[in-house]
């Protein structure tokens, strides 16, 4: 029997994956995707629906196997089994990241945050601004009409807004403010910062053919109506239904074929329950493995021509790893609403508003930072009373407290964006495989003194909007999370048009080889301060369409 | 409910025998909504929990303890809720858990000894909240008790955590979540944005 031969491999089935799967195959084009985990079924898997005293651990998960300093949604009970484990990394000597991962068929978009804004120009043209790096290789007109379509796609609710550093889009009617906002509001208009509906991918409307959001609470467990938009719910079904999508599950990709003519062929892959090796081939591979996975199957493509890795004839692969500096800057509680009747405001257990970059808008130099951070102010009647150890003693008095506060918790989060730096990148271990006998990434990571700063700066800024709105400041971060902790790293094979210092050109297709695409955070410049989704979703909606485009002119 | 079974099947197995669901008064109700384990509601009786992990005395301290620490008064508390069970299933579990509790109560046993001549669970309850208050508020830490504070602060992470997901404990707070709204809940108190005069607390 004759090979196969596809049109298109598509390793990884997330944000980007997913889009360009759904663009491709809906174009007629017969594409092969590649998923390293398994399909997770949503009335098994999404577990929320449950009540805690049902679950085994009562949600906390089996102390035996439960690992240490991970976020809460990682490996909870609500949503065990989705997270990966099998596949290991190294970090340098002196790095800490924490690399949050789902193999899952849709991966991470089935259970992210939703926070979608628009990157804008004061993003893409930062270099020219402040002169710090390069500017991207886009201009924020070439990419409006890709966020519009996406936003008519998944449906984003929030408001126009106006703001210089958040070019307002096409939206669903916005999520109410709460008490906590509204307060909030109030203090942040004293402090002079700005409160303002966040932009989220969650449907407060029927949208498209899926069902408005029933707020029934935390959707970073999965949504199992599929009222927020995740990959699974709204790019493959599409894709399947036009016949031209053959989807491999526990197909964990190893490394890029290549063929005579020094063009990608296919991609070699291990399957995870047998652990043989498979092979498939392909006209074009578009590699959406996200940031760090993709720059490792990348990196360990190697052949005579590449033996740094395929299609890095600029040595940029792996390079200018960025994330998002997290950490609580301010945690209390608000004193107005004591004792108050419980109220159904952590109807996403994730913020609703946010306070969108205020910082060297009109002047680039303005703080002692360059760019800009946003903070996520997020709290209510959550399902647990985690501030319980923020009160002492025990008895009764103790049973009231925590009772009488259970409106009041308010929590500050600052999202920093890293600049890029040489000393932060992603390469592979000489010496560590994982447990397929695949080399592992490593990662060495810093944060840099701009994103320290700003992170000092957010803190007196939210102690600031604490006092002006007459909350009761508690705590405040000492630290930064661990690196990774966003889940919003982006870098390792940069766009640009300078052939030396770019992976990929401006439409995320290799300099090196004209067959090979790139479709995740790892074509960002920079991370911003806005999170990844919506503009993966974006760029990779253009990379599919020049991609077609080359079909169409029989260059594939 | 395919996917709850699991979680069921799951509990009992490490219960070891089915039957021992019947004597667990957090869990009876699983037991009793598993088809196959063949009990019936009349034959399951709260009565006398066998633990997993601690010995009578050290479980009869924790229960002791977590009584003390979220106590039923207007509303029920922690034995209603069976917060006891669920320390000892978390802390069968975990090696390191174990020792620190086991740690704990030995450093309250001996400090009881030596204040009162009898170990914690023997004293009375104004002797037991005296003994627990130094370390339980800042205002009153004493030195030399770092261990008794870890240890209390310990049992009482495990106890809320207990507490507060349970639908007891659930109840208590009144738990806003897991329904169904029509739209994203809204403040109620539109034309007072700093909430400065609400209604005083009942």
């Amino acid at each position: 029997m004759p090979k196969q031969i596809y049109d298109v491999i598509v390793i990884g089935t997330g944000a980007g994956g997913g889009m360009a799967i759904k663009t491709l195959c809906q174009a007629g084009l017969k594409v092969c995707a590649l998923n390293a985990g398994r399909q997770l079924d949503p009335e098994k898997d999404f577990r929320y629906h449950r009540r805690s005293w049902e679950m085994t651990y009562r949600g906390f998960g089996d102390p035996k196997t439960r690992m240490e300093n991970t976020p809460d949604f990682l490996d909870s009970e609500y949503n065990k089994g989705a997270w990966e484990h099998d596949i290991t990394y190294t970090t340098a000597p002196d790095t800490k990241w924490m690399w949050p991962r789902c193999s899952a068929v849709g991966g991470k978009t089935n259970f992210w945050g939703r926070s979608s804004a628009r990157f804008s120009d004061i993003d893409f043209k930062s270099a020219t601004l402040d002169g710090y790096d390069t500017d991207w290789p886009v201009t924020y007109e070439e990419m409006a009409p890709y966020y519009t379509r996406v936003e008519k796609m998944i449906g984003v609710a929030s408001t126009v807004q106006n703001r210089p550093s958040n070019p307002d889009g096409v939206y669903l009617p916005p999520f109410n403010f709460r008490c906590l906002d509204m307060i909030v509001q109030q203090g942040c208009q004293k402090a002079g910062v700005p409160y303002l509906p966040d932009r989220i991918a969650q449907l407060t409307v029927a949208h498209e053919g899926h069902p408005a959001c029933h707020y029934c609470g935390d959707c970073t467990f999965g949504c199992d109506v599929g009222a927020f938009f995740s990959s699974p719910w709204f790019l493959l079904p599409a894709a399947e239904a036009s016949g031209n999508l053959d989807l491999r599950t526990n197909a964990i990709a190893k490394n890029i074929l290549m063929d005579e003519n020094g063009l990608a062929s296919g991609v070699a892959y291990i399957d995870r329950q047998s652990r043989r090796d498979y092979e498939v081939h392909g006209r074009t591979v578009v590699v959406a493995a996200s940031c760090i996975e993709s720059a490792r199957i990348m990196l360990n493509s190697k052949s005579r021509q590449w033996p740094n890795g395929i299609a890095n004839s600029s040595e940029q692969l792996g390079r200018n790893l960025c994330d998002h500096l997290y950490a609580d800057t301010a945690a209390g509680y608000l004193p107005q609403l004591l004792g108050q009747p419980s109220f159904p405001d952590n109807v996403s257990a994730n913020p609703i508003a946010w306070m969108p970059r205020w910082q060297n808008l009109t002047n680039a130099h303005e703080e002692k930072f360059i760019r800009g951070y946003s903070v996520y102010p997020d709290g209510g009647c959550s399902e647990f009373p985690s501030y319980y150890d923020r009160i002492d003693g025990f008895g009764s008095s103790f049973k009231r407290d925590i009772k009488r506060r259970y409106p009041t918790p308010i929590t500050f989060t600052v999202q920093a964006p890293t600049l890029p730096s040489e000393k932060n990148f992603v390469d592979i271990d000489p010496t560590v495989k994982d447990s397929f006998g695949i080399p592992v990434a490593r990662i060495h990571f810093h944060w840099g003194d701009n994103e320290l700063k700003m992170f000092r700066h957010a803190k007196q800024i939210c102690a600031d909007v604490m006092d002006s709105a007459g909350g009761v400041l508690e705590n405040s971060a000492d630290e930064p999370q661990s690196p990774g902790y966003s889940l919003h790293e982006t870098g390792t094979c940069r766009m640009g048009n300078d052939l030396k210092k770019s992976v990929t050109n401006r439409f995320g297709q290799s300099h090196d080889i004209a067959n090979l695409y790139v479709c995740d955070a790892s074509v960002f410049l920079n991370c911003t301060d806005k999170t990844t989704t919506l503009s993966i979703l974006a760029f990779t909606l253009r990379t599919s369409e020049y991609l077609l485009e080359q079909f169409r002119r029989g260059d594939h | 409910m395919a996917g709850q079974s699991i979680e069921r099947r799951e509990i009992l197995r490490i219960l070891g025998v089915a039957a021992g669901a019947a004597t667990f008064p957090g869990f009876s109700k699983w037991a009793f909504a598993c088809g196959h384990v063949g009990n019936t509601p009349t034959q399951i009786k709260p009565a006398e929990y066998r633990p997993l992990f601690f010995t009578p005395v050290e479980y009869a301290t924790i229960a002791r303890l977590s009584d003390i620490i979220i106590p039923a008064d207007d509303t029920p508390g922690a034995s209603e809720a069976g917060v006891s069970e669920f320390i000892d299933l978390m802390v069968s579990r975990d090696p390191a858990l174990q020792r620190n509790f086991r740690r704990g109560l030995n450093w309250l046993d001996a400090h009881s000894q030596k204040t009162s001549g009898k170990i914690f669970l023997h004293c009375k309850r104004e002797q037991q909240t005296a003994m627990l208050e130094p370390l339980a508020y800042k205002k009153k830490f004493q030195i030399d008790e770092e261990h008794g504070r870890k240890f209390f602060a310990l049992i009482r992470q495990y106890t809320v955590m207990g507490f507060y997901t349970s639908e007891i404990g659930l109840k208590e707070l009144d738990f806003p979540g897991l329904n169904f709204y029509a739209d994203s809940p809204s403040c109620p108190h539109k034309d007072d944005p700093e909430h400065r005069h609400l209604a005083p607390p009942k």
